[in-house]
This record gives C-alpha cells, sequence and structure tokens, in this order.
C-alpha cells in the first residue's frame, strides 16, 4: 500500500473517530473481506466469524491503526487475528475442546505458519511442537510467504 | 551481507504478523533505523502480506453491514448522551429531544424475531392440536358405529314386535 493510500485511511479514520459512521462504513467496506477471510481461517464457524468481525469494526481498538507505522490494512490483519484467537480460546475453554497433538509432525512453512498464525502458538511452542530450533520456526515463516510470493 | 542474513531470517515477517517477540520487535526497529534498505524491505514485505491476505478474502454476508450501521449509531447515540449529561448536569429534560438522537432504521428484512420460549410453546400447541384431532376423529367414528348399532338393533326390536 502506498503512503498516499495510508494517508487516506488515516483521514478515514479521523473523522469517523469525530463521529462519522459513514466513514467507519467506508473502512469496513475496504477491509471487511480480508479481515473476514483471515477470521474464517482461525474461526471456521461463520456464525462466530460474523460476530468476531462486527467486534472488531466496531470496537474502539481500530483507532489505534492511526498509529500503526505500516499499512492501515497491516493493522486490521494484526487485529483480526488477534481478535479471531481471543474468541477461540474463550470457546475452547468453554468446551474444553483442545486441537493438541494435531498434524504436528510435519516441518513445512505451510504448517509452520498454520500453527504460528492460524493457531496462535507462540514461536517458542512451535518449535517446542516441531523440535527444531526458534531461527528454523522464523525461516520457515519467510519461505511461506517467499513461496506464496513466487506462486 | 549481514542485512540479507537479517532480512531473510523470518524476523520481519514474524514482527509485521504480530509474531515476534519484544527482544525481536527492537531489535527489527533498530535495524529499520539504522539501515534504509531494511526498513525499504519492511514496507514492501507489509504490501506483500497484505496481497497475500487480500487473495484469500471472504467477502462476509450484507447483514453484518447493517449490523455494524446500527451497532455504531447505537455507540454514537450513547456517546453523545453520556457527554451531554456530564456536561450539562442541570439540563430541563422537558425540551424536545434534538432530531440527531433518533436512529433512523430503515428496515429492509423479511424476517421477524420473536422470544425464545415461543418455540416450546408452538411445538407444545401443535402437538396438542394433533392429540385433539385423533380425538376428534376417534369419538366421531366411535358415535357413528353407535348409532349404526343402535339402527340395526331397532330394526330387529321391530321384527321381533312383528312375529
Amino acid at each position: 500500500m502506498s503512503d498516499l493510500q495510508h494517508y487516506q485511511d488515516k483521514n478515514l479514520l479521523h473523522s469517523s473517530s469525530a463521529g462519522g459512521r459513514s466513514e467507519q462504513l467506508a473502512l469496513y467496506d475496504k477491509y471487511s473481506s480480508m479481515a473476514y477471510g483471515i477470521i474464517l481461517n482461525i474461526l471456521p464457524d461463520p456464525k462466530m466469524a460474523q460476530e468476531v468481525l462486527l467486534n472488531l469494526f466496531a470496537s474502539s481498538q481500530l483507532r489505534a491503526c492511526d498509529s500503526y507505522p505500516f499499512s492501515y490494512a497491516g493493522c486490521v490483519i494484526k487485529l483480526a487475528r488477534s481478535k479471531a484467537l481471543e474468541a477461540k480460546q474463550k470457546v475452547a475453554s468453554l468446551s474444553s475442546v483442545s486441537e493438541d497433538g494435531e498434524d504436528t509432525q510435519v516441518n513445512s512453512p505451510d504448517n509452520i505458519f498454520d500453527l504460528a498464525f492460524r493457531k496462535g502458538l507462540s514461536i517458542d511452542l512451535v518449535a517446542e511442537r516441531l523440535n527444531i530450533s526458534r531461527q528454523d520456526v522464523l525461516k520457515g515463516i519467510h519461505l511461506f510467504f517467499k513461496t506464496n510470493r513466487q506462486s | 551481507m549481514q542485512n540479507r542474513q537479517f532480512i531473510e531470517s523470518g524476523i520481519l515477517e514474524s514482527y509485521l504478523l504480530g509474531l515476534a517477540s519484544e527482544s525481536e520487535q527492537v531489535e527489527v526497529k533498530r535495524y529499520a533505523d539504522e539501515y534504509p534498505d531494511v526498513q525499504e524491505h519492511l514496507f514492501d514485505l507489509d504490501k506483500d502480506l497484505q496481497e497475500f491476505f487480500l487473495i484469500n478474502s471472504v467477502p462476509p454476508p450484507p447483514e453484518i453491514r447493517d449490523e455494524l450501521e446500527l451497532l455504531v449509531g447505537k455507540h454514537e447515540l450513547q456517546k453523545n448522551g453520556t457527554s451531554r449529561d456530564s456536561g450539562n448536569k442541570k439540563r430541563v429534560y422537558t425540551e424536545e429531544k434534538p432530531k440527531e438522537d433518533y436512529l433512523e432504521i430503515e428496515v429492509n428484512d423479511t424476517h421477524i424475531r420473536v422470544h425464545k420460549l415461543w418455540r416450546p410453546a408452538f411445538f407444545v400447541i401443535f402437538l396438542l392440536s394433533k392429540v385433539f384431532l385423533i380425538l376428534a376423529l376417534y369419538y366421531f367414528f366411535k358415535t357413528s358405529s353407535l348409532e349404526e348399532e343402535i339402527g340395526r338393533l331397532r330394526q330387529q326390536n321391530i321384527e321381533i314386535h312383528k312375529k
């Protein structure tokens, strides 16, 4: 995203915090599909994913993106992920269902990204699970995006 | 050379995704401040991440936008209300409310919302109606067969008397 684009998004948010409902909806129109895709990756239940999406765009946390040094979309990505993981943890604690032990042995970049980003495990936990070093986990994430960039 | 290693270590992707530890975040910031090529790479990566997630985006159902519109309106209303109350405690409540306090809602939904107890209530009513229908049919057929029996017995009685 260009600097100009970021500036425009910041302006949108400023007017939104000033009370402009339409500007807040404009941000939703722009980023909701991307955020919904991320949330659905973490929470496959569409009802729950929609609740999280609504919560994300209605929350004041979105205003923190104003001071984010990179693109506005980058901030939305982070927020969408953290909100979805938060909801997932709540559901897991209610139903006491854990996904531990699922496909933990594959050291592919896809699996590393899946464990770290979608399942919300810390880098150290991913390393422990896959019996690899922390550097290898970071490298795996790098390779994941490199492969996706090339394809 | 050192920068290339740093860029290819994956620490920048982790930083942008919010996966990096605090010490790693500090390291990335230090490198970005010190080396313009690292900073440039960070911006490029940010763009790449955005493109990756845009490719995997899923449009949400349109109802969510309507719900958000209502929610944002409600929040605004509450905020306006509290700021007005705190700013002017001696407000005379007999005055007419300003028009912006009202939330304009355009209803284009064909569904209605009812209390959740309506579901068992409807089920009980449905079940009772079926039971009464079966009972009504049972007694109707029983009565008509009894009437036939009475008619037949009357006929027999008349024939006996004639003999």
